[in-house]
């Protein structure tokens, strides 16, 4: 193998790992708040670019009614003003939708609001509930489980539209920047590297600093504590899942020209992603998106060396990472 | 024997014969819920999740295709080599695996699922690829081949009822308590004698098995083996029917099987009547589906359905308790002694020499002001922490660094700050946890029922120890009926059932009335006299004071001051540490 | 207990009121294989309005009942039991290989005849106790394979590179494309797998291109088939690309735009059916049905992939007339789905789209090389025909 090969495999891998990378953010961040293993944002970052693709050939995507029908089961759940946001946002949205029929520009702005509307409703349909009903403390681990299980039925669902919305085929909208930059790495494929570090610094940034932000993560810890900090953990699970779906949705309009989208692409993305959130024990940012590339990393070169294995070689390097990381673990048993 | 109604399952065949196609779905009912009872003693007892079982299917299903199509030996020799491969399987896997914590379980097991399906699809010369092994013989018992839907369900059906008895006796014996106990709290458990990383492997073991029995009633279903049955997205399918009816009940996973394994083939019927045109909405629904019964059922299906009743026995014990174990040996012995115990979180000294004996018959009293290092040194003296200096020694035995699990079953007993019970079980059953380490029937005497004998004196000694306490009338409640204060006598009529001698209370009164409190006094002043020695840690002055042979005061990780509770009371340095705090 | 008498009551009526003949049809019509099934579903509606307008078949009522497989093994057979025991006189499907070898059994077990839309050689060869009874339309990957490698051949091809699905798919291709080779004196020089939910391929591009292969065939379906040309494009391959004829429906060419343009793959006859020859025998029948397809679901919506189904009941509806002379399905089934079965072997010279069909005892597929594959070359984002083997 020589300088050229390592050198082109390095940046397929970092240009992979930085998508899981992305998705693992989310995934972290939805965790952290919500304890909920978000399996269906593979869905939600495939439904981004299916409906911009869609818009763009003047078609109302199916998405739109999806998103309009949960805004709907959202505003029956919600009491008195809480009403506003789901109503104002799906008559917004519907609005939106019409006038980017055509509109490369609006299409984009759409496709991305439907989907953290979509991210949103779908946390205050399906898993607030449930988190609701699930007393304090009794059970954690169940209730864990049980919200895997509701995202891997959401999974389920969301796939299961996906195919009846977009067909079984793959689309690739245009670019939005054409050409390369260097050999190996497209100007599209810089936007999505840049795209990335400045959502892992702004997350970072965000948790860190802001007032906002700490609370957030407060939410996810002590329920009194954020309800004392002013910070209803509904609106903090809210929060998190739109800050996932605005990622999700951006990371892949960005990315669907690279990869073409297509309804089924999504689990995959968002398994590995999962992966690299564990290898960042499901709490840190910046070790779960250096995990994410080194899972791209491994990938790129064991599809090199062994394609037909890849994907056993990938899952099966997790076991000592993940055995380095239980024995980091803190407690003796929990 | 209510027990064996479960072979009524043996009459679906005929009932279901004038429908050809239910007989099929029977077969595979049989199938899923065996992987569905994988889960329940995996999820449901043991409190691990496991994305990995459809592999463990898998590698079975497998050896006997191979076995059978390739070398064209015996089905049954099929099973043979598929149930060992799988346990020896399960046997490697749970060895690196079981010992993981949180996630990292469920995430390594979607690891070794994605290698094995990928390693069945690719190892073309010994596995057919993707593309599979054909022509399985069909199984055949005492000559009849068991070539039809209809024959084929008794077999299955019938290893389905095998199963759920043997289970049923798994939940219903030490083990099963302990597995429940472990999965609410490890510490509890191993406080009680049980060792949560080899149960927790055993339990993979069984889980692991019984899947590979699954997978083998498959392979010769089907006659044929291609690795998409085995994928992770057949796993997951298994874990979302276990958890959909009720993962933590056997009637709950096999109810989850039905459910699941009907719906998909109702839905094919219902929902082109019902949208008016044929199209791919099966898995739009099914998904919807499972998200409906968890918003309206997150335990699942069947707790809503028979309520929220513990699935432990309905009846009192009648058998004969455990040999007493009366504490004998001289009053006034040391028993449990510690030396210059040392503990430092980080930066901060917790422990910092603390010396203090305890002898046989006397109630000592450790008290101290809030984080002066009580409960880090009584959690170094039960094991649960590792000291980092110092030794501990109990009967005169050094247990210096060993696992709680290790030290109980030499004669020490502890309780909780917030009382530890378990609300899957009944009262008796919690109580009866405690004579884990006094029994003995291991996983293969509890599954084949053997245990019972065993079981019913287990029982009656915690009922003893129930009626001790005071509690025998709410022998068979849900334990989290009990009100706090019933809490705590469970815990003690726990100690009572593990014929521990040496009993470590950690605040007995936090949260009692005062008449509860008084009852507790007079208790612990009985048992003391009986030749128990007590330990009791805690801040409460007039319980400990009232109670006490001896105090040993702390402040600041170190021991102050010791002696009889009117000496401790006169020391200036106990006085200015309580008035300190209380001026703080 | 009242309501199951109810319900026997209803199925014996329904045996009662018989006349009907039911096929029964098992599609992939989500999941991996959902871009073969859906075609293939699609066509069933087109195939009922026919026969419907016929008014059936021998005066009889054809009812199809179609059943998503899911791309799944455990469910093909489910769903076959299933058709078996509601009295399907035949079925239909379905997509994927593992799925109709799993399938095979079942039909065998109960006696029922089986036409499969699967391509994979394994299902019909050899034809013994229990391929005896199965059929299916589509082309091997063995005869595919072989119309390739004559391509390759007659270029000048010396050493081949090879890509494809890591599923049934592209181990199928790569076996039998192989052996092929092996046949033909090319060397492989490279077998690199994929998966179809991969966003990214330039390990195995980067490991083919240092080869240096003359030319390197893509095994695998639909769109994810552009992916690898895509990146063995970028990568800065030049030499020839095949693909398979699995990606021969009009999403491939939209997907894959510029970068697609020049590849050449191998096709049944009907995907240029109005460039063919008017000698070729499939043409008629092809333009029929492509017509028929696009009235229904728009123009350039057909793949050849709907066309196996209808090929398959092109074969099916001559065997149930004559069939239908020997027994009565209402009266005995078994007999009347054995007889159906020799008819159905007794298949001479029906021309369909893909190919004529002539199954004999020991040749289940029914196919002649020459009339079944052409090739062709993308050329300004259409299908263009390059070779005929007439």
């Amino acid at each position: 193998m020589d300088a050229t090969i390592l050198g082109l495999l390095l940046l397929d891998g970092v240009q992979n790992g930085v998508v899981y990378g992305l998705l693992a953010l989310a995934m972290v961040l939805v965790f952290a708040v919500t304890r909920v293993i978000l399996v269906p944002i593979g869905e939600l970052m495939m439904f981004a670019p299916l409906s911009f693709v869609w818009l763009q050939g003047g078609k109302l995507p199916g998405t739109l009614w999806l998103a309009l029908a949960l805004g709907a089961l959202w505003a029956l759940l919600e009491r008195g003003r809480g009403r506003g946001l789901p109503l104002v946002g799906g008559a917004g949205l519907l609005l939106l939708f019409l006038l980017a029929r055509g509109s490369p520009a609006l299409a984009y702005l759409a496709a991305l609001l439907l989907v953290v509307y979509l991210g949103v409703a779908t946390y205050r349909v399906f898993f607030q509930p449930m988190r609701a009903a699930s007393p304090e403390g009794e059970h954690r681990g169940a209730t864990v489980l049980a919200l895997l299980i509701m995202a891997v039925g959401l999974h389920v669902a969301y796939q299961g539209l996906g195919l009846v919305f977009f067909g079984p085929e793959q689309y690739r909208p245009d670019p939005l920047l054409q050409g390369e930059a260097t050999v190996g790495l497209t100007w599209q494929g810089v936007l999505v590297l840049a795209f990335a570090l400045l959502s892992a610094a702004a997350l970072y940034l965000f948790f860190r600093r802001s007032l906002f932000g700490k609370a957030l993560l407060a939410a996810a810890e002590n329920r009194l504590g954020a309800r004392l900090c002013g910070i209803r953990p509904e609106e903090a699970g809210m929060v998190a899942f739109a800050i996932a779906g605005l990622m999700a949705a951006l990371s892949g309009l960005l990315l669907a020209p690279l990869i073409n989208a297509a309804y089924f692409m999504g689990f995959m993305l968002g398994l590995k992603a999962f992966v690299a959130a564990i290898l960042g024990g499901l709490v840190s940012y910046p070790v779960a998106f250096l995990g994410a590339v080194l899972v791209g990393l491994f990938e790129s070169f064991t599809s090199f060396y062994a394609s037909a294995y890849k994907e056993a070689l990938v899952f099966l390097l997790l076991v000592p990472a993940l055995f380095y990381q239980s024995l980091r673990a803190k407690g003796v048993e929990e | 024997m209510r027990r064996y109604l479960w072979f009524s399952l043996l009459l679906l065949p005929f009932l279901l014969s004038p429908f050809p196609f239910y007989l099929t779905l029977l077969n595979f009912f049989a199938i899923a819920a065996l992987v569905a009872l994988s889960l329940y003693v995996l999820t449901g007892l043991g409190g691990m999740t496991s994305f990995a079982q459809a592999a463990f299917m898998g590698v079975s299903a497998y050896a006997t295709a191979l076995l059978t199509a390739r070398a064209s030996l015996s089905p049954w020799a099929g099973l043979a080599l598929g149930l060992g491969l799988t346990v020896a399987f399960a046997l490697v896997l749970g060895l690196l695996t079981v010992r993981l914590k949180g996630h990292f379980l469920p995430l390594s097991t979607i690891a070794w699922q994605v290698a094995l399906y990928i390693l069945a699809g690719n190892l073309v010369g010994l596995t057919g690829g993707h593309t599979g092994l054909t022509d399985l013989p069909p199984l055949s018992l005492f000559g009849l081949p068991l070539d039809t839907p209809f024959r084929y369900a008794f077999l299955g059906l019938f290893l389905l009822a095998l199963g759920v008895l043997a289970l049923k006796n798994l939940r219903e014996s030490r083990l099963g308590r302990a597995l429940l106990a472990l999965r609410g709290d490890a510490l509890t458990a191993a406080s009680f004698g049980v060792d949560p990383a080899a149960l927790r492997l055993k339990a993979f073991l069984l889980a692991g098995g019984i899947a590979g029995l699954a997978g083998f009633l498959y392979a010769h279903f089907l006659r044929f083996v291609n690795p998409t049955p085995f994928s992770l997205e057949a796993s997951i399918k298994y874990l979302v029917m276990a958890v959909a009816g009720g993962v933590g009940t056997i009637p709950g996973v096999l109810l989850g099987a039905a459910l699941f394994t009907g719906l998909e083939d109702w839905l094919k019927d219902l929902l082109p009547l019902l949208l008016g045109r044929q199209g791919n909405y099966e898995t739009i629904a099914y998904g919807l589906v499972l998200a409906g019964i968890l918003l309206f059922a997150p335990q699942g299906l069947w707790p809503l359905l028979a309520g929220r009743r513990p699935s432990g026995r309905k009846a009192l014990p009648q058998g004969e308790p455990l040999p007493p174990r009366p504490p004998s040996g001289r009053r006034g012995e040391v028993v449990l002694e510690a030396r210059g115990l040392r503990k430092a979180f980080g930066g901060l000294i917790a422990v910092n020499g603390v010396s203090l004996a305890l002898r046989r018959g006397e109630i000592l009293a450790l008290i101290g002001p809030n984080g002066a290092g009580k409960s880090t040194t009584f959690n170094l003296l039960t094991g649960a922490l590792p000291p980092d200096g110092g030794e501990v020694f109990l009967f005169g035995k050094e247990i210096t660094g060993l696992p709680p699990h290790r030290i109980h079953p030499l004669g020490l007993g502890r309780t909780f700050q917030h009382p530890h019970v378990f609300p899957e079980m009944t009262v008796l059953e919690n109580a009866a946890l405690a004579t884990y380490a006094r029994t003995r029937a291991g996983f293969v005497r509890v599954l084949l029922g053997l245990h019972r004998k065993e079981e019913e004196r287990a029982l009656a000694t915690a009922y003893e120890a129930l009626r001790r306490v005071g509690l025998e009338g709410l022998a068979l409640e849900r334990a989290d009926r009990l009100t706090a204060g019933q809490q705590r006598l469970l815990e003690l009529a726990r100690l009572l059932a593990s014929g521990a001698e040496v009993l470590l209370l950690d605040e007995p009164g936090a949260g009692l009335r005062a008449g509860e409190k008084r009852e507790l006094a007079k208790l612990l002043l009985a048992l003391a006299r009986e030749g128990y020695s007590v330990l009791i840690v805690d801040h409460d002055m007039d319980l400990v004071m009232g109670l006490a042979d001896r105090v040993v005061v702390m402040n600041y990780g170190e021991k102050i001051a010791e002696g009889t509770p009117e000496e401790v009371q006169k020391n200036p340095l106990v006085r200015a540490a309580y008035l300190g705090e209380e001026a703080a | 207990m009242k309501r199951w008498w109810a319900v026997l009551l209803v199925l014996a009526l329904s045996a009662w009121a018989q006349g009907t003949l039911k096929v029964g049809v098992v599609v992939s019509a989500t999941g991996p294989a959902a871009s073969l099934g859906i075609p293939e579903r699609n066509t069933f509606p087109l195939i009922q309005e026919m026969v419907d307008r016929q008014g059936g078949v021998a005066g009889r009522k054809v009812e199809f009942v179609i059943l998503d497989d899911a791309s799944d093994t455990t469910q093909a057979v489910r769903n076959t039991r299933r058709l078996v025991e509601e009295g399907a006189v035949a079925i239909v499907g379905t997509a994927t290989t593992p799925a109709s070898l799993g399938m095979i059994p079942v039909v065998a077990e109960a006696k029922v005849p089986m036409i499969s839309l699967a391509a994979g050689k394994e299902i019909i060869h050899p034809v013994d106790a229990q391929r005896f009874w199965v059929f299916k339309t589509p082309q091997t990957e063995e005869l595919m394979a072989r119309a390739i490698v004559a391509d390759m051949a007659a270029r000048g091809v010396k050493t081949v590179g090879y890509i494809g699905f890591n599923d049934a798919y592209g181990e199928g291709w790569a076996r039998f494309f192989e052996a092929e080779l092996k046949a033909k004196g090319l060397q492989l020089v490279a077998s690199e797998r994929y998966n179809r939910t991969d966003t990214s391929v330039t390990g195995q591009a980067l490991r083919i291109i240092t080869r240096r292969p003359d030319a390197v065939l893509i095994g695998a379906s639909g769109t994810p088939a552009v992916l690898p040309q895509r990146t063995l494009k970028e990568r800065g391959y030049r030499g020839l690309i095949y693909q398979t004829h699995g990606v021969a429906n009009p999403d491939f060419l939209r997907v894959g735009g510029r970068d697609v343009e020049g590849t050449l793959l191998p096709a049944g006859p009907i995907l240029v059916a109005e460039q063919l020859p008017s000698t070729f025998p499939s043409k008629r029948v092809a333009l029929d049905y492509i017509q028929r397809y696009e009235a229904k679901y728009g123009i350039g919506s057909y793949s050849t992939f709907g066309a196996h189904a209808w090929d398959a009941w092109l074969i099916l509806k001559p065997a149930l007339e004559r069939a239908l002379k020997r027994a009565d399905p209402a009266r005995d089934l078994a007999a009347f789905r054995a007889a159906l079965r020799d008819e159905l072997e007794a298949t001479r010279g029906v021309v369909a789209t893909q190919g004529v069909f002539t199954f004999t005892k020991e040749d289940h597929l029914g196919l002649r090389f020459e009339d079944a594959a052409v090739m062709v070359r993308v050329e300004n984002g259409r299908w263009k025909l390059e070779r005929v083997f007439r």
